[in-house]
């Protein structure tokens, strides 16, 4: 395993490169783009969108918004994922994208949040929700959302800071000027003896956000659809463990891009295949958990099943995304079985687009989800007395909904010039502070 | 179905056999046997005859002559359960929908209607005890106020009355239709037929266990203690729309962009004031604000949800003349919405029961577990009905029905003049 340089490390805080530039200025004119389309809903309200009434409207309620929450939700378990198999479980050849993938979770639940603000139709007033909070938290699945993905972002947020001060400790001597203000506030109060009890709450805070997994992806954001048996494409109690099966594929799935982004961007070969092969042994697993969850809810669905759902699952297969989706889902297991078997056939471009595949067919499968279920609401007789649903998205959703992607790139790329993006440990002799045995 | 007398006669009375043969003349069916079992009818009311054994002596030949055997007093040999399917499908004889049967036993209990309403017991709690001859009023029963309504389906002839009304009370916009009128075909490949197609009006159920209230992030959507209405409270909506996903009755209508009451879309005053002061003249002309302090009444502004409301503003007016009463109530011309405390033997609905003890009673998909306020009575949907046009429509009355048009509509607009 090539160990990383404090030098390499530091290297993206340094001088911005040209490719530093780029996704800046093109993420920076993406992100003007995307606050035009949102002033302009915020100015005319949710008209703007093509979401309407279910029931005599012949709209639905929830669209490409909520959709896209869910899959971010979904890939905010990059993190802890790769953190637990660091810290806890010693998977240590992980350890090189063990912050890239933190910071990635806290993007990620923040660009899930922003998704909520623009499907509210008062943004104005979200903190209503946090007001009643103590009334509601006994009864609304939505009250539990807010709790858990707060709870959530609180300890990876303290977990990254945890981790991070004894690196910015470190190299206090070494990062540019301008930053320093900034790293002595995160250093506040830090000595070298707190090392030992640091990594300990580091572990334990590992161990909760990994228990808090299969509440979020696996509990609330799955409860907010499947206990209403109002909609019987969302009503169900497999609806949790086929979304957290989802949620780590696209978790891991854009760990990869990641991960394979800094390689590519500061040729970063510390990131070598052994990394990437790990990722590819539990993507694989965990798309085949995918497949193998879609095949129960389909199965069930068509053969001798009430004529509600059957109706419904025949028109989700009839579906062409849906029929992407699964195409896309196929190939790319396919593909990392064989990179599994000869790993020579590994190579870092095929797979971060393998990678890009799987992450939009889980996100087309969890748009699927939120607005299938709401094309065929309630039951019959009312259902067949409605107009069925219709919904076609408008430029703005789809702007609002790239621009949350824009907008993580762009924070990821000023993440880069104010934080180290891997852990500085034991491969600095000079400035290891961090002598601990369970990293060793 | 026509005023009974007080005292109908009996068959011990004179002119019983008179009142009968000229009732049940009117009807097709068999005059003898309507007969006969009005007569044994008066002997279940004097308790000589069991209901069981009233049901099984008829049952061949009540089969032989409507096809079917759907008498309330099924439930006297049946362990009783809910009723999931309340129409019995005939096959190859479109001629004997239940309605017709409904028509002919109307034609026995006409004979014999204040006997009969003793027997029918099938519908549960919301029933009155056996009133026999006596006029039902029982004061002394202690209940809970639960506004609710009674609705006729066998008196609805899908006029819209009630849509238009409601429209030009709470000054919705295009499209909303807190209360909605079904109009189905048992046979989707009838046209518009009044012997055949069937209407009913769909106001908010105001549930007893609303799902609507559940989710709610915010507890803007809540159900009054005193009254049972459920409302939402315009000032602490934050537009999350969990409330029209969790109802199973798709009454939610959310304020997607600025109110557009149609009466007010050339008027110009929504282009010239902001959005509040343009929800504050909205000409919707009643308070706002109910008794409870809440602002709660009228059409939403934007981006928050709305839904039929009982009109609560008429509810907390404190004028006698409005109190327990709704625009869609009072708009229908055939009297088929009887508002009032669902609960009270004395009040509208439940004398419109005890008026029609004849018809099926249902609530709308009772397995959600809702246990809505809304009791129908009359022909119901079947599992299988379709949807039909109706004798008027929604367009002419210069109505849109579907929402979604009119949203796509004014989204191009907006998309026009801000490009």
């Amino acid at each position: 395993m090539t160990e990383a340089t404090a030098d390499e490390i530091l290297e993206p805080m340094g001088r911005p490169s040209g490719k530093w530039l780029a996704v800046v200025g093109v993420s920076g004119l993406g992100l003007l783009w995307f606050l035009y389309a949102w002033i302009v809903q915020l100015r005319s309200g949710l008209i703007v969108t093509g979401l309407g009434d279910w029931g005599s409207g012949g709209g639905i309620s929830w669209g490409l918004y909520i959709g896209t929450f869910v899959w971010w939700i979904g890939i905010a378990h990059g993190g802890i994922a790769i953190s637990a198999a660091v810290r806890v479980f010693k998977a240590e050849q992980f350890e090189p994208i063990a912050r890239i993938a933190e910071v990635l979770t806290v993007v990620a639940l923040m660009m899930a949040a922003t998704n909520i603000v623009f499907d509210l139709g008062r943004p104005d007033r979200l903190f209503n929700t946090l007001i009643n909070w103590p009334q509601t938290v006994t009864h609304s699945p939505l009250a539990w959302d807010i709790a858990v993905v707060t709870l959530y972002l609180v300890l990876s947020v303290t977990y990254l800071v945890l981790t991070l001060r004894p690196d910015l400790h470190a190299v206090r001597d070494r990062v540019p000027r301008y930053l320093r203000p900034f790293h002595r506030v995160l250093t506040l109060g830090y000595t070298p003896d707190e090392d030992e009890k640091a990594e300990q709450m580091a572990w334990w805070l590992a161990v909760t956000v990994l228990a808090l997994v299969p509440l979020l992806s696996g509990g609330v954001v799955p409860w907010l659809f499947g206990l209403i048996g109002t909609q019987p494409g969302w009503y169900g109690a497999m609806t949790g463990p086929s979304m957290l099966a989802e949620s780590l594929t696209t978790a891991i799935a854009m760990v990869i891009i990641v991960a394979a982004a800094f390689r590519y961007a500061y040729d970063w070969d510390f990131i070598d295949e052994d990394v990437f092969i790990g990722l590819v042994k539990v993507l694989a697993f965990l798309a085949l958990a995918t497949l193998w969850m879609l095949l129960h809810d389909t199965l069930s669905g068509v053969y001798l099943a009430p004529t509600a759902v059957e109706a419904l699952t025949f028109a989700l297969i009839e579906m062409p995304l849906f029929q992407i989706a699964l195409g896309g889902l196929v190939v790319s297991t396919l593909y990392l079985i064989a990179v599994i078997l000869r790993p020579q056939l590994l190579h870092v471009g095929v797979l971060t687009v393998v990678s890009v595949v799987v992450s939009f067919s889980i996100f087309s499968k969890k748009l699927i989800f939120v607005v299938e279920g709401l094309l065929h609401p309630t039951s019959p007789p009312l259902t067949n007395l409605y107009l069925e649903g219709s919904y076609s998205p408008t430029w703005i959703e789809w702007t609002l909904v790239l621009g949350s992607i824009v907008l993580a790139v762009f924070m990821f790329a000023i993440a880069t010039k104010l934080i180290p993006m891997v852990e500085i440990d034991s491969e600095q002799p000079t400035n290891t502070t961090t002598p601990t045995e369970g990293n060793q | 179905m026509e005023q009974l007398p007080e005292t109908p006669p009996g068959p011990d009375d004179p002119g019983w056999d008179e009142r009968v043969a000229g009732t049940l003349e009117e009807v097709d069916f068999d005059t003898d046997l309507g007969k006969r079992m009005a007569e044994d009818a008066f002997r279940i009311a004097d308790g000589e005859l069991s209901k069981a054994e009233f049901h099984e002596r008829y049952t061949d030949a009540v089969e032989a002559e409507f096809g079917v055997d759907e008498r309330p007093t099924k439930s006297a040999l049946e362990t009783r359960g809910p009723e999931r399917d309340p129409l019995p499908k005939v096959p190859d004889d479109r001629e004997q929908t239940r309605r017709n049967v409904l028509k002919a036993l109307g034609g026995v209990t006409a004979a014999g209607a204040a006997s009969l309403a003793g027997c029918v017991d099938d519908t549960g709690d919301s029933d009155p005890p056996a009133q026999g001859d006596d006029d039902g009023i029982i004061d002394d029963i202690p209940h809970e106020t639960q506004l609710g309504m009674v609705i006729d389906t066998d008196r609805c002839i899908a006029c819209l009355q009630c849509s238009e009304a409601c429209k030009q009370e709470n000054k919705t916009s295009q499209g909303a239709h807190w209360t909605y009128v079904f109009r189905w075909s048992q046979d989707p490949e009838a046209d518009y037929d009044d012997e055949h197609d069937d209407s009913m009006t769909r106001p908010c159920q105001h549930c007893t266990d609303p799902s609507c209230t559940y989710v709610c992030p915010t507890e803007a959507r809540f159900k009054r203690d005193d009254d049972g209405v459920v409302l939402t409270d315009y000032d602490l909506c934050i537009g999350c729309r969990y409330c029209q996903v969790a109802c199973p009755y798709g009454v939610n209508y959310f304020q997607w962009g600025e109110p557009d009451p149609p009466e007010m879309a050339d008027d110009g005053i929504r282009d010239s004031l902001h959005k509040e002061e343009a929800f504050e003249n909205d000409h919707f002309e009643h308070d706002r604000t109910s008794r409870n302090d809440r602002t709660v009444a009228g059409h939403p502004p934007e981006g928050v949800m709305g839904k039929c409301t009982f009109c609560v503003h008429r509810q907390d007016s404190g004028d006698p003349d409005l109190e327990g009463t709704t625009a869609c109530e009072q708009a229908c011309p055939v009297d088929a919405i009887h508002f009032g405390d669902i609960n009270n033997p004395n009040d509208d609905p439940q004398q419109h029961l005890e008026e029609r003890p004849d018809l099926d009673r249902t609530q709308l998909l009772e397995e959600t577990g809702n246990d809505p306020n809304i009791i129908y009575v009359g022909p119901q949907p079947s599992r299988n009905a379709q949807p039909v046009q109706g004798p008027q429509s929604y367009e002419n009355l210069g109505m849109t029905e579907h929402r979604r048009e009119a949203i796509d509509d004014r989204f191009t607009q907006e998309g026009e003049t801000d490009d």
